[in-house]
């Protein structure tokens, strides 16, 4: 209809007749960037009918898609692609776990704490223990993942025997009590001693959480840690980042 | 032609009415719940709310969390830990906490320019009581219900950054809303075995209320940390040389958290702009000051719609809590109440002041399509058509957290292992839990009674 509004903050290059614009004698949506604008000519009639429509219709026109939103749908990770990629929420998702899983397993593969294990010929017995959580997001599950990739990716490298995690539960359960069978990291030498496991593998996550009034960031840090059972000395460590943010 | 034009533009207000007409207050939505709530039927009140929602079942999440639906979903949350399903409790806190802390983000321009043309209620839920900080504090209590410490503190955590962001970037150093928060997170990291936190969230806790059922815990968590504070030291003196029995080891600690009424909810409230003036006159800008006091002179239609606090609801309660038939002594932790109106009171001028600018927009309006129909009367009527559609969506933004307790009181007591039965009452809400209690161990038992 040739009359525009404008958020940009400034007048519109279209601005040409601004006598001819509708008079608002409380000009307050300017001071929210609205401009109203006009087309240079058009007959009399026509146009009072047009000033007459265009305050309804565009008042109407942005009440309307105020409320209006795309409709929610459910789509398939093999269709499309791109799918893993875009960040939900300030949580781990896939692509972080792999980032964070590739970058420390990586350093791993390389560690002297490996050849050792090479060496033994898949016989060192290792347990791979829980993933403490000490971050402002409910990622338990998220660890949970994590915890299930690195002991396939152990068993996968021929170079150990990782026990299986059942066995774990149970003698976490004998030594806390079935009544609060939970692991507890205090315990850990006494679960590997149980177990006949030599070394185990575990790790942390921490965050550094900050807001602020537009915008919510939250750095993961993943530490993850070969330690040897009988003299409680860490073999291996390594750790890797990853950032995530609402804005 | 011309007369169709006019009609045309009173018609398309009629369509965005009917589009709107639908979208009553917030307080509209949550009205059969609250009335539930009030005849003590909490179970009732799910269900209106779930109706609400579109969801069959108390587990089920809406489609769409990304509005309004995460208040209702909020209330949820506290209507199911008052009813005991914690772990349902958690997973309704946990996604409103995301969903609002989303919505206070993306609060933008466009949702202020909608706030101050069209209607309060336009924009996004923005949460303007600083009530929010409570979901981190309230999931804590699911958390240590379900006995479980690293959910707890994650909850701790979280609510430690909106504790710096409430201090730091809104200044608001003595928000009380955060000292329930620091008494239950030092108790979560108490039995976590981490004293130093432990008593840097008991320090937090004390300057906001007395806690002297925190001494013994602070005593013999000074003894393990090395966090020192005036607010600790002066504990620790107060009751040196005092014997408490058991000790740690011996028995086990039990608290009581007790939330009672519900904090006021938002309604809406017409009045006459000339009153309005009055009760932002310091404030108001000269050319809206000048053009309302022209309408106010007119003397026809002129009322502004905005959004005013109802009574508290039970606030008055007298919450009490026993183990084996003995009181323990119970602390007020926060008078939620009382901190949400205080928030209030900083921005009422400025929700009115939005109401009125909303009022002379409509007039400017108005006057437009009159103007431009050369006075006619066919322009007159558009004009009064497009007036009265635009007043009539205007609805005040009444959106809040309704079901959020009024006031909590605390206990907290040591007690000898083995099986007790705690029984926490409030409001004529009544809750009894047998509990067992391990040596060192410990047991938080809840009562939310929103009536």
């Amino acid at each position: 209809m040739g009359r525009i509004w404008t958020a940009q903050g400034g007048r519109s290059s279209r601005h040409q007749e601004p006598a001819r614009a509708v008079k608002f004698s409380e000009a307050n949506l300017v001071e929210y960037g609205f401009v109203v604008c006009c087309p240079p000519t058009r007959s009399p009639k026509r146009d009072r009918m047009s000033r007459t429509l265009f305050v309804p219709f565009t008042l109407g026109f942005l009440a309307l898609t105020a409320g209006c939103g795309p409709r929610n749908e459910y789509v398939r990770g093999s269709q499309q692609p791109g799918i893993d990629s875009a960040a939900m929420s300030t949580g781990l998702d896939k692509q972080d776990i792999q980032q964070m899983l590739q970058e420390n397993l990586n350093n791993l593969r390389v560690a002297p704490v490996m050849d050792t294990w090479r060496k033994g010929g898949g016989k060192t017995i290792v347990a791979v223990f829980p993933f403490s959580n000490e971050t402002t997001e409910h990622i338990e599950s998220q660890l949970g993942a994590i915890l299930g990739e690195a002991e396939t990716w152990l068993v996968e490298s021929n170079a150990v025997t990782v026990v299986a995690r059942e066995r774990q539960n149970q003698i976490i359960a004998e030594i806390e009590g079935n009544r609060n069978a939970v692991f507890n990291p205090a315990h850990v030498a006494q679960y590997g001693k149980q177990l006949g496991a030599q070394y185990f593998l575990t790790g942390k996550v921490q965050t550094s959480d900050e807001r602020t009034e537009d915008a919510r960031r939250v750095q993961y840090f993943f530490f993850m840690q070969v330690i040897e059972i009988e003299t409680g000395a860490i073999r291996w460590q390594h750790k890797a980042y990853v950032t995530k943010m609402v804005r | 032609m011309k007369g169709l034009g006019f009609l045309s533009g009173g018609g398309i207000c009629f369509v965005v009415a009917q589009f709107l007409a639908g979208c009553g207050g917030h307080e509209l939505r949550t009205i059969q719940a609250r009335t539930a709530l009030d005849a003590g039927q909490p179970r009732q009140a799910i269900e209106y709310i779930n109706h609400e929602l579109g969801v069959g079942a108390d587990k089920d999440m809406p489609a769409d969390l990304a509005g309004d639906n995460a208040l209702l979903v909020l209330d949820r949350g506290t209507i199911q830990q008052s009813l005991t399903q914690f772990a349902l409790s958690e997973r309704d806190f946990e996604a409103s906490d995301k969903a609002i802390d989303m919505l206070d983000l993306a609060h933008n321009a466009g949702d202020s320019i909608g706030e101050y043309i069209f209607s309060g209620s336009a924009g996004r839920y923005n949460d303007q009581t600083n009530a929010k900080h409570l979901i981190n504090t309230l999931n804590m209590i699911n958390y240590l219900e379900t006995r479980d410490l690293s959910g707890a503190k994650v909850e701790a955590r979280r609510l430690g950054v909106m504790q710096r962001y409430v201090k730091d970037e809104l200044k608001e150093p003595n928000n009380s809303i955060l000292g329930l928060g620091g008494f239950l997170a030092g108790f979560v990291y108490e039995k976590s075995g981490n004293a130093d936190e432990a008593l840097r969230w008991y320090d937090d806790a004390l300057a906001f209320a007395g806690y002297g059922s925190l001494s013994t815990a602070i005593r013999e968590l000074a003894s393990r940390g090395s966090y020192k504070s005036p607010r600790i030291a002066k504990v620790i003196s107060a009751t040196e040389g005092v014997v408490d029995s058991p000790s740690a080891e011996d028995g086990g600690d039990v608290i009581c958290i007790v939330g009672y009424g519900r904090v006021p909810h938002k309604i809406p409230k017409r009045i006459p702009i000339g009153l309005a003036l009055t009760m932002v006159a310091d404030n108001i800008e000269p050319t809206n000051r000048a053009a309302a006091n022209r309408l106010a002179a007119k003397g026809l239609v002129t009322w502004i719609n905005y959004p005013a606090m109802a009574p508290e609801q039970g606030g008055w309660g007298v919450p009490s809590c026993t183990i084996d038939g003995q009181a323990i002594p119970m602390t007020e932790a926060v008078n939620v109440s009382a901190e949400v109106i205080a928030q209030w009171r900083k921005i009422e001028g400025k929700i009115i002041l939005s109401a009125i600018t909303r009022l002379v927009t409509r007039y400017a309006v108005g006057e437009g399509i009159e103007q431009a129909g050369n006075k006619s009367p066919l322009a007159l009527i558009a004009s009064l058509g497009a007036q009265a559609t635009l007043t009539a969506l205007d609805t005040p933004d009444t959106r809040s957290w309704e079901t959020l307790p009024a006031r909590v009181a605390v206990g907290r007591v040591r007690v000898p292992p083995g099986r007790h039965t705690v029984t926490a009452s409030a409001r004529s809400a009544t809750r009894t839990q047998p509990i067992d209690v391990a040596r060192g161990g410990w047991v938080a038992v809840s009562l939310q009674a929103l009536r």
